[in-house]
């Protein structure tokens, strides 16, 4: 085997997915002379890999690469190919949305438009007042994320005497601590996960649940947001593009289901698996969610426990509580709702930017 | 030069069975000095990699335990503020003086930096658990094996430490840290090669006993618990039924011996709805 079988190799593997750079080759071709040939798998899977998800697809990609003739850029078959789908998170009309009545339009647009459309249900605003929300919504979640930005600083003044540049400080007085320096605390903002429910049930609060989840995204740097409905989709690259109009035209390129049945114990349990390393003591997990489970309301409980035995605290915002007389008694809500800390109403402007309260802590 | 065998045999001596992949990975961190970062479920032997890893080379093991908050003053070195205070105090030392080595708390990552004799092996022990901010230090570390201190400069090792880095993957590590490591991931272990560990580790305890432990806790592991059993609990679970003078493995030993096996009351709670009668008939074939 010589030096440059072993770089093609780095490339095909590069090619199939993963993250190995010249770093990686370089070190490959290290290891590879430093062992006997009966070694160069193990050696190779050291050099190369930096992960589990790596270290499982390795020995098959080493089998390929090996056996019969090398192919630069052979591909593992089987990706699935991405739908464009979910248009209507760019064009601002879910499926299916019940045309509002001319009462509601005149009760709505009326003086200090602002004051009261905030606390409007999203389902209730009639099309003609989109562009005022929109504007609204912008201006008071990037307020929100100043504030959060601006408490934190004030929070740092906490800690303790900083005894090394106390010293410093005092050597001219002889060292005799007169000048007190302190230490301050660096308080890292919390890290976000954020589970969106995107179904059928959902449609009419998914379009500002997202532009909502986009502007958390642009405060917090660690953030990732799910979609699910029946299966769950990283949406948090699309997200991080800083116009939300680029965020929201990459998101309808996603193969995410919109407007599906939902899954709410199928999607965690598919998001503890796969992604329960997002998860750390200063994670606050949001999910956004009607609590409409078709499926099983012990897996949903159980699974949602397990999040909350790794995440400082779980927070479940739900549209629904918007509704007069509501009462979370579906049964995945009722189910779901002892490892929840926070249930709070996500139907309107509002009641988003309460969660600003939780957030802080 | 030591060659890949050695270490096996060298890791057999000490009681660690070794298969060929990892001993490669162990190998190559002698031979060419890069860092391994060891990945796997808790209770697979990642830790005590390193410790015999020391002891193979006859190198002092030097170890840092991460957790959150860790931070420099504790992990790289500190200044003896109470000795400084009383040098100026009382021999009214200058700032040039209190600055020096003899000021100097070391802490593992010093220590293992300013080895004298020869490289000792530094365990970077649950790296996930340490801020990202403490990973990026790291990196410094780990590629050019130099710490820098203000006030004294910049200081090189003399001996290039071993290092292993361990993680329980609770949360993703950075690329940047991922990449100057050499990398294994320890999967569970399979029968024959549980049973291997056991009987180097519980030699006290008869054949028969130990076949069936093994057997049963592979069995368990199957059951998607929350916090599968390693084969820390495999020994455990040995030990303590060798201490209980069991000789095999009924229904009522599995029953006494079910704490060992099952860390959450909800674990223990699927086993017994699995069934244990079940679980060993299982075992049985």
């Amino acid at each position: 085997m010589t030096e440059s079988d072993v770089i093609r190799f780095c490339r095909f593997l590069r090619a199939n997915g993963f993250s190995a750079g010249v770093t990686e080759s370089v070190a490959s071709v290290e290891a590879v002379r430093a062992v006997g040939p009966d070694a160069v798998r193990w050696a190779l899977r050291a050099a190369i890999c930096s992960s589990k998800e790596e270290w499982d697809s390795f020995d098959r990609l080493f089998d390929v690469f090996w056996s019969g003739p090398p192919l630069d850029q052979r591909l593992i078959p089987g990706r699935t190919a991405k739908e464009p789908r979910g248009f209507w998170v760019l064009t601002g009309e879910p499926n299916g949305v019940a045309r509002p009545t001319d009462r509601d339009a005149a009760e709505i647009a009326g003086a200090s438009p602002y004051a009261r459309l905030k606390n409007v249900d999203f389902s209730e605003i009639p099309q003609t007042d989109q562009p005022a929300l929109d504007r609204l919504a912008e201006r008071l979640l990037k307020q929100m994320s100043w504030r959060l930005s601006r408490r934190r600083k004030i929070a740092e003044y906490r800690g303790g005497v900083d005894l090394r540049r106390t010293i410093r400080a005092n050597i001219s007085r002889g060292g005799d601590p007169i000048k007190l320096r302190y230490k301050d605390r660096k308080t890292q903002p919390a890290r976000l996960v954020i589970l969106l429910d995107v179904s059928g049930s959902m449609s009419l609060y998914s379009m500002f649940l997202l532009r909502f989840a986009h502007a958390l995204h642009r405060h917090f740097k660690r953030a990732d947001t799910f979609v699910f409905s029946t299966r769950l989709v990283n949406v948090g690259t699309m997200l991080r593009s800083r116009k939300l109009a680029d965020a929201m035209k990459a998101l309808t390129g996603c193969s995410a289901d919109w407007s599906g049945g939902t899954r709410i114990g199928g999607s965690l349990q598919e998001f503890n698996a796969r992604h329960a390393r997002l998860l750390s003591r200063d994670t606050a997990f949001i999910i956004l969610s009607d609590g409409w489970d078709t499926g099983n309301p012990e897996m949903l409980a159980g699974e949602l426990r397990s999040v909350k035995d790794r995440v400082r605290k779980v927070i479940w915002l739900n549209p629904l509580m918007g509704l007069e007389n509501y009462k979370p008694l579906t049964r995945g809500m009722a189910a779901a709702l002892p490892h929840v800390d926070v249930f709070a109403p996500a139907h309107s402007l509002g009641s988003l930017l309460d969660l600003e309260n939780h957030l802080r802590t | 030069m030591r060659d890949i065998d050695a270490v096996v045999r060298g890791f057999d001596a000490s009681g660690y069975v070794l298969d060929r992949a990892l001993a490669t990975a162990v190998y190559l961190v002698i031979r060419l000095g890069k860092p391994l970062l060891i990945e796997g479920h808790a209770g697979v032997g990642k830790t005590e990699v390193a410790k015999v890893l020391a002891s193979f080379l006859d190198a002092e093991l030097i170890r840092l335990q991460c957790y959150e908050g860790l931070d420099l003053n504790s992990a790289v070195y500190e200044w003896n503020y109470q000795k400084q205070l009383l040098a100026i105090k009382i021999h009214e030392k200058t700032e040039e003086e209190i600055f020096s080595p003899a000021f100097l708390l070391e802490r593992p990552l010093l220590r293992a930096i300013r080895a004298e004799s020869a490289s000792p092996v530094l365990l970077i022990d649950e790296i996930d658990r340490a801020d990202e901010a403490f990973e990026a230090f790291l990196l410094e570390l780990l590629s050019d094996f130099q710490i820098t201190i203000p006030e004294l400069g910049t200081i090189r090792a003399r001996h290039r430490p071993h290092v292993i880095l361990t993680s329980n993957r609770t949360r993703e590590l950075s690329d940047a840290l991922k990449r100057r490591c050499l990398y294994h991931w320890i999967d569970y272990p399979d029968f024959e090669k549980e049973m291997e560990i056991v009987r180097l580790r519980a030699r006290d305890v008869g054949p028969e006993l130990c076949a069936q432990v093994v057997g049963f806790v592979q069995e368990v592991r199957s059951l998607n618990l929350s916090k599968p059993p390693g084969v820390a609990e495999t020994l455990d679970c040995v030990h303590s039924l060798g201490a209980l003078g069991k000789t095999r493995l009924d229904a009522e030993a599995a029953q006494a011996a079910l704490g060992c096996i099952a860390k959450s009351v909800d674990d223990a709670a699927k086993i017994q709805t699995e069934g244990i009668d079940r679980i060993l008939s299982r075992v049985a074939r």
